[in-house]
């Protein structure tokens, strides 16, 4: 196993490399004028200008080179840097990955929406792991069931409801319609600098957190209680359940013990497939609320055709997305005696 | 020699129904009438065949012979106890005196449990048991079927096929039951491996005094395990007799037509039968046809036949049939 | 008696307001929540053009002078605004010497002086830092400190509006102190400065987060007591307006909401909850047709849309009057921007002086009078209903960027064109591409490549001369100069470019007027552009908020410091 995880790694390099460049390539080909979004009331020439500093008139390998250099190199050297204050090369004059619009080190944009994104998205899927789990459970259990029905109708709301819709209307419900003072109204506005120092602002930090983590919550929910349905179905029918039904265990037991554990292999790599999405943030229920995390940083970033942000950000993702596949298939090696990967 | 045995199990019309859903609000719109009005005894110590084509019911009678399903309808009485209403902690209660060995030794073990806790997880449901004599009782066990006590550790699909259906019989017998249920417990095996695995049931029942049903659509075997067989067809018994008295004189019209496909033992005696070939398909079992139920294939078919059931009924000493053309 | 009475009276005054002195204490209105759906990436106006940005950092940097909500420029980091009259602006109209307010320090204490203004304009001047508001140095040949309390600019032509540099947000003097080591290409790389200027507003930043939230407290050095009101701002970015709006019109959440571009009725329904209060303001911004008078026709090829190759049939003054009579414009602005739209006539409508007043009419839609216009001048039906003369079909390609109520407009348009007998096509270009100066891309908004194209467009300040500047005939687009030039229509007429000239060398306001109004007409009854509608600002305010102004002409919170909370 672990022979096969250091190989299926050393494929991963190469198969990156090629990611960034492709990245590249296809940001570089998009028609993009990261002056194009500047006031009309700024002159061609200063554009021109601006367009230079940028180091636009560079040949596209030049660019990619650069950017190469300062994301595989510059900012491992200023991560050691900064952790360990470890000094390796010029440490000042570094030149970091920067975005276009902020400016400033694009690495540094990203550790500083991770937290609202972690708290938010991230929290969102913990939540609906523990909603669609049990639901999941129970629908297979009492198939066509009342319970089932309802659940697969909402599942079916949750996958086709778009999330902007059931943002908006929460907003409605319990931020418009729900009078200010009222112990049931909640921020629509999500406050990323809050901080959490007490106990009262630690319940303004889960008050601004529920409606956004329910949105996305609920979306996550669906789909994941759809999967732990269909996998518990598959394990219901199987003769080990009869064998375990027939040696006398509790139902209780035979459930949780053998048909929820072997069920739960599929999904949790299912799971586990779905965690660089949120790092990827949760663009629409961001922009909704205004929580401002990685999702609505890559928005921004393509909208003002700020290319550094969006090249390191997409690739940030596409590694989390390969990472991710290889912890799949190590955690279904793990979970599964009958999977060996040689 | 038959009466002074006294009936370990007694099953009355039996009757298992699957309901069928459809529609995207799945309302049950049918059933699948899977089992439908079986009785029959089981004599302690006896071997019960119970044959039939694949897809007649059979694994779901000896499923619900152990109450692995929520019977539709009948009795189950089980050494004095009628098991088809009891639940809960009643039927748990019950489940150590019976136990089932199944046709696909893979698929009835948990993947994910090694060897010595399969087996020693009744135990732990059931008796008090120090951990070593738990450890101890997982090894005569282990021993009891044939398989090396340091195997305790591994994985079911770390074995082979034989390997796997002894694990499935140590843990049938982990508890010491009265009564198994064998279904098919052969049919997914290589051939060489077959003769071990029946030799070690019959070891077996001898050891420990078992009581057999066993389920196979193989005659042959059966007819050289069972003291009685019974035979099975679209969810109803056709047929059930003393196993040598049975596959000498079959009485009915299906009996005859299966008995006669089968290879006789006897290729002095094999030119004596004349081979039936059955035409037409097993009807569903969720839209069976009225009267007797072999009715749309039987070659001795009459028009009372599409109309009237047959009654299950004694036609020589112990012998049963349900066919009106039997005298 | 009386003497005594009035003197009693002006102690009486005088304790009184000494009381509300000591009421009026800075920060004594906690705090305040404004929202900019499109987030600040940036407090340094000179890397970044951005409204966003500009507003943002209005509120801790400062200019030499602002506009106010009326459009007249007033002092603020300077004593006064120096004019001809008052010896500021010299006689040869070359140089501006400012005199700036005594006293004044930074929000760190050190004393603000002439040497930061000339170090500002040094860091916007440097060739290497990609300054955005490089244009509003234009023509300045020199920045020298007089002394400490005394900057002169110096241009190499003469400036009868020397007000470019200083005046306005865009262009606040930022501490030479803190960017001393930020000049040129160092500029992009000092993040901690371009994050949190240190300035002479009214706040200072406490926390930044790019393309988020903007954590400010009152500046405890401002020059003026018991100002700001507040004693923290937060100023929150992200979103959309919609939500923005709701944030201070439905759940009073935020007190100030930006510039709220949403359809009318919509606003209206959020207003009507009543805890806060739709603002509107109106500019310079006019959306208009621009009507290419050279050939985009792909066969030139090099020579597609450059005057070498005058339009087919929009040279024909005939066919342009008849576009615009066709269109109702009215209903343009009902459909897309209520309360937020004006009709317009004119491409200059506003400061309110150089409105021209010589081209009304055009708010009635005149279909009939439009079909007697081509008749006459022998634009016949051909059987298709499309009128053509010479073989020339009116057929036009009509492009803007994808935008909702463009679309709408561009169908609508369509629609009237069809009743006179012209034929549309229409196309929709990504913003970031038609806007975006990608030398490679054929769909830009300088290449033209079409016959008609609509966009937006208005003027920094008060002062149209710049403005007016783009319809010369050496603001021509064209491959020679990689598209640059303000000038889409590739209007040329030497009688322009002569007034223009004489604005150059005229300052007085009146007479600048005319001129201006002379331009505008010129380029109206040529039908070179046909303006649309007038479009203004609409923003929000809590109700509890006070002291709000909008302003059209510089930061929407440019008088910030006198906010403060209504009790
Ligand atoms: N859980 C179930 N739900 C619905 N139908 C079933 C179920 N189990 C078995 N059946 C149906 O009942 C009939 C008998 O099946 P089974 O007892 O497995 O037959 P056999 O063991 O004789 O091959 C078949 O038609 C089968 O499809
Ligand atoms: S009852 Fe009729 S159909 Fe059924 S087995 Fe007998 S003869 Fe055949
Ligand atoms: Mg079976």
């Amino acid at each position: 196993m672990l022979n096969y995880t250091l190989r299926r790694l050393m494929f991963t390099i190469p198969t990156l490399l090629l990611i960034s460049f492709i990245i590249f390539l296809i940001l570089d080909l998009a028609p993009n004028d990261p002056t194009g979004n500047l006031p009309l009331t700024i002159p061609p020439e200063v554009r021109e200008k601006i367009r230079q500093s940028l180091g636009l008139d560079a040949p596209m390998y030049i660019r990619y080179l650069l950017w190469s250099q300062q994301f595989f190199i510059n900012e491992p050297l200023n991560l050691l840097n900064q952790w360990f204050g470890w000094c390796i090369g010029d440490c000042e004059g570094r030149l970091r990955v920067s975005s276009w619009a902020t400016r400033s080190p694009v690495v540094d944009l990203i550790a500083e929406r991770m937290p609202q994104t972690l708290w938010v998205v991230g929290m969102s899927y913990v939540v609906g792991i523990l909603i669609a789990v049990p639901i999941g459970v129970i629908s297979a259990y009492k198939q066509y069931s009342w319970f089932d029905q309802i659940g697969t109708f909402i599942a079916m709301i949750g996958f086709s409801v778009p999330t902007f819709f059931t943002g908006v209307l929460l907003i409605v419900i319990f931020s418009v319609w729900v009078p200010n003072d009222s112990f049931f109204w909640l921020p629509s506005i999500y406050d990323t600098t809050l901080e959490v120092v007490d106990w009262d602002s630690f319940m303004l930090q889960v008050r601004q957190m529920i409606m956004p983590v329910m949105v996305l919550g609920l979306f996550n929910a669906a789909q994941i209680s759809r999967f732990m349905r269909a996998s518990m179905l598959d394990n219901l029918s199987q003769d080990y359940v009869r064998t375990a039904r027939a040696k006398g265990l509790k139902e209780k037991t035979v459930l949780l013990v053998h048909v929820l554990r072997n069920s739960m292999i599929p999904v949790v790599t299912v799971i586990a497939l779905g965690i660089p999405q949120i790092f990827g943030g949760a663009i629409i229920t961001e922009q909704i609320f205004k929580v401002n995390g990685l999702g609505q940083l890559l928005i921004i970033g393509i909208q003002g055709a700020d290319i550094p942000l969006v090249q390191t950000l997409t690739f940030l993702f596409a590694v989390l997305i390969v990472l991710f596949n290889l912890i799949a298939d190590v955690l279904y090696g793990l979970l599964d005696p009958r999977i060996r990967y040689e | 020699m038959l009466d002074d045995k006294k009936p370990l199990v007694q099953v009355q019309d039996l009757k298992m129904h699957f309901p069928i859903y459809r529609g995207i609000l799945k309302r049950q719109v049918g059933a699948v009438k899977a089992v439908d009005g079986i009785s029959f005894d089981v004599f302690e110590g006896e071997t019960l065949g119970l044959v039939g084509e694949s897809g007649c019911g059979k694994s779901t009678v000896g499923r619900c012979v152990l109450r692995l399903y929520e019977v539709t309808g009948g009795s189950i009485d089980i050494d004095g106890t009628d098991i088809a209403t009891l639940s809960g902690a009643g039927l748990r209660a019950k489940r150590p005196e019976m136990q089932m060995i199944f046709q696909d030794p893979q698929a009835s073990l948990n993947p994910r449990m090694t060897v010595g806790s399969i087996i020693s997880e009744p135990l732990d449901e059931h008796m008090k048991m120090s951990k070593t004599e738990k450890r101890e009782r997982v090894g005569e066990l282990m021993d009891a079927v044939g398989l090396a006590r340091r195997f305790a550790d591994r994985y079911p699909h770390e074995f082979s096929g034989g390997q796997r259906q002894r694990i499935g019989i140590a843990r049938a017998l982990a508890l010491n039951p009265k009564f198994i249920v064998c279904d098919e417990p052969i049919a997914a095996l290589d051939v060489s491996i077959q003769a071990q695995v029946v030799n070690l049931l019959e070891d077996l029942q001898e050891k420990f005094g078992l009581t057999y049903l066993f389920i196979s659509h193989d005659l042959s075997m059966v007819r050289h395990l069972a003291t009685r067989v019974a035979v099975m067809y679209l969810g109803r018994l056709v047929e059930l007799g003393d196993s040598e008295t049975l596959y000498l004189t079959p009485k009915h019209p299906y009996t005859q037509a299966l008995l006669s496909a089968v290879p006789h033992p006897d290729p002095a005696q094999a030119g004596n039968v004349e081979r039936i070939i059955l035409e037409g398909d097993v009807p569903s079992p969720a839209n069976p046809p009225p009267g007797c139920t072999f009715s749309t294939r039987c070659p001795k078919a009459q028009a009372i036949c599409k109309q009237d059931s047959p009654e299950w009924r004694e036609i020589g000493e112990g012998h049963f049939a349900a066919c009106h053309f039997i005298e | 008696m009386k003497l005594k009475h009035l003197i009693a009276g002006m102690l009486g005054a005088a304790m009184l307001s000494t009381t509300a002195m000591a009421q009026e204490e800075r920060g004594r209105d906690g705090n305040v929540n404004v929202i900019y759906w499109q987030a600040a990436s940036i407090l340094n106006p000179y890397l970044s053009g951005g409204t966003k940005d500009i507003d943002a950092s209005s509120m801790v940097i400062e200019p030499l002078a602002r506009y106010d909500e009326n459009g007249n420029m007033v002092p603020v980091l300077a004593a006064e605004i120096p004019t001809a009259g008052n010896g500021g602006v010299s006689e040869d109209l070359t140089s501006i010497t400012w005199k700036l307010k005594e006293g004044v320090t930074w929000s760190d204490g050190t004393a603000f002086t002439a040497a930061d203004v000339v170090f500002t304009a040094e860091y916007c001047m440097n060739p290497d830092g990609g300054c955005q508001q490089l244009s509003k140095f234009g023509d300045v040949e020199s920045v020298e400190a007089v002394d400490d309390l005394t900057v002169k600019i110096t241009f190499s032509v003469p400036k009868p509006f020397p007000y470019g540099p200083f005046v306005g947000s865009t262009t606040p003097v930022i501490q030479a102190a803190q960017f001393a080591e930020c000049t040129g290409e160092a500029a992009p790389t000092c993040t901690e400065q371009n994050f949190g200027p240190i300035g002479t507003g009214p706040f200072v930043v406490t926390e930044f987060r790019a393309n988020d939230a903007i954590s400010l407290e009152a500046n405890s050095n401002f020059r003026e007591a018991g100002k700001p009101a507040f004693a923290t701002l937060t100023f929150k970015g992200g979103g959309d307006a919609a939500s923005a709006a709701r944030s201070v019109l439905e759940t009073g959440e935020f007190d100030y909401a930006w510039n709220l571009q949403i359809a009318p009725e919509i606003l209206a329904d959020m207003e009507a909850k009543g805890i806060g209060t739709v603002v509107s303001g109106f500019g310079p911004l006019v959306e208009r047709l621009m009507v290419n008078q050279t050939d985009p026709d792909p066969a030139l090829g090099d020579g597609r849309s450059t005057v070498a190759n005058p339009h087919p049939f929009l040279s024909d003054l005939n066919v342009r009057k008849a576009l615009s009579l066709a269109i109702d414009r009215p209903l343009l602005v009902e459909i897309g921007y209520g309360k937020a739209g004006n009709v317009t006539c004119n491409v200059l409508p506003s400061p309110a002086i150089y409105n021209s007043p010589n081209n009304a009419g055009c708010e009635v839609q005149d279909i009939a009078g439009a079909n007697a216009l081509l008749d006459e001048a022998g634009w016949v039906r051909g059987a298709d209903g499309v009128r053509e003369k010479d073989g020339v079909r009116l057929s036009i390609l009509y492009q803007t960027s994808t935008n909702a109520v463009r679309q709408d407009f561009q169908a609508l348009i369509k629609q009237w064109w069809a009743e006179i007998g012209v034929e549309t096509e229409l196309k929709n270009i990504d913003a970031a591409v038609f806007f975006g100066g990608d030398q490679s891309s054929p769909d830009t908004f300088q290449k033209f490549f079409a016959d008609i194209e609509m966009y937006a467009n208005t003027f920094d300040g008060t002062d149209p001369e710049a403005y007016m500047g783009n319809w010369a005939c050496s603001e021509i687009p064209s491959p020679d100069n990689a598209w640059l030039g303000g000038n889409m229509p590739r209007f040329c007429d030497p009688a322009y470019d002569a007034l223009l000239a004489e604005m150059a060398g005229t300052a007085d306001i009146n007479e600048r007027a005319r001129l201006a109004i002379a331009m505008n007409d010129m380029l109206m009854q040529n039908y070179i552009m046909i303006p649309l509608v007038h479009r203004g600002n609409v923003s929000a305010r809590a109700n509890t908020l006070e002291g709000v102004k909008l302003n059209v002409w510089d930061s929407q919170l440019w008088n910030v410091a006198d906010w403060s909370r209504a009790n």
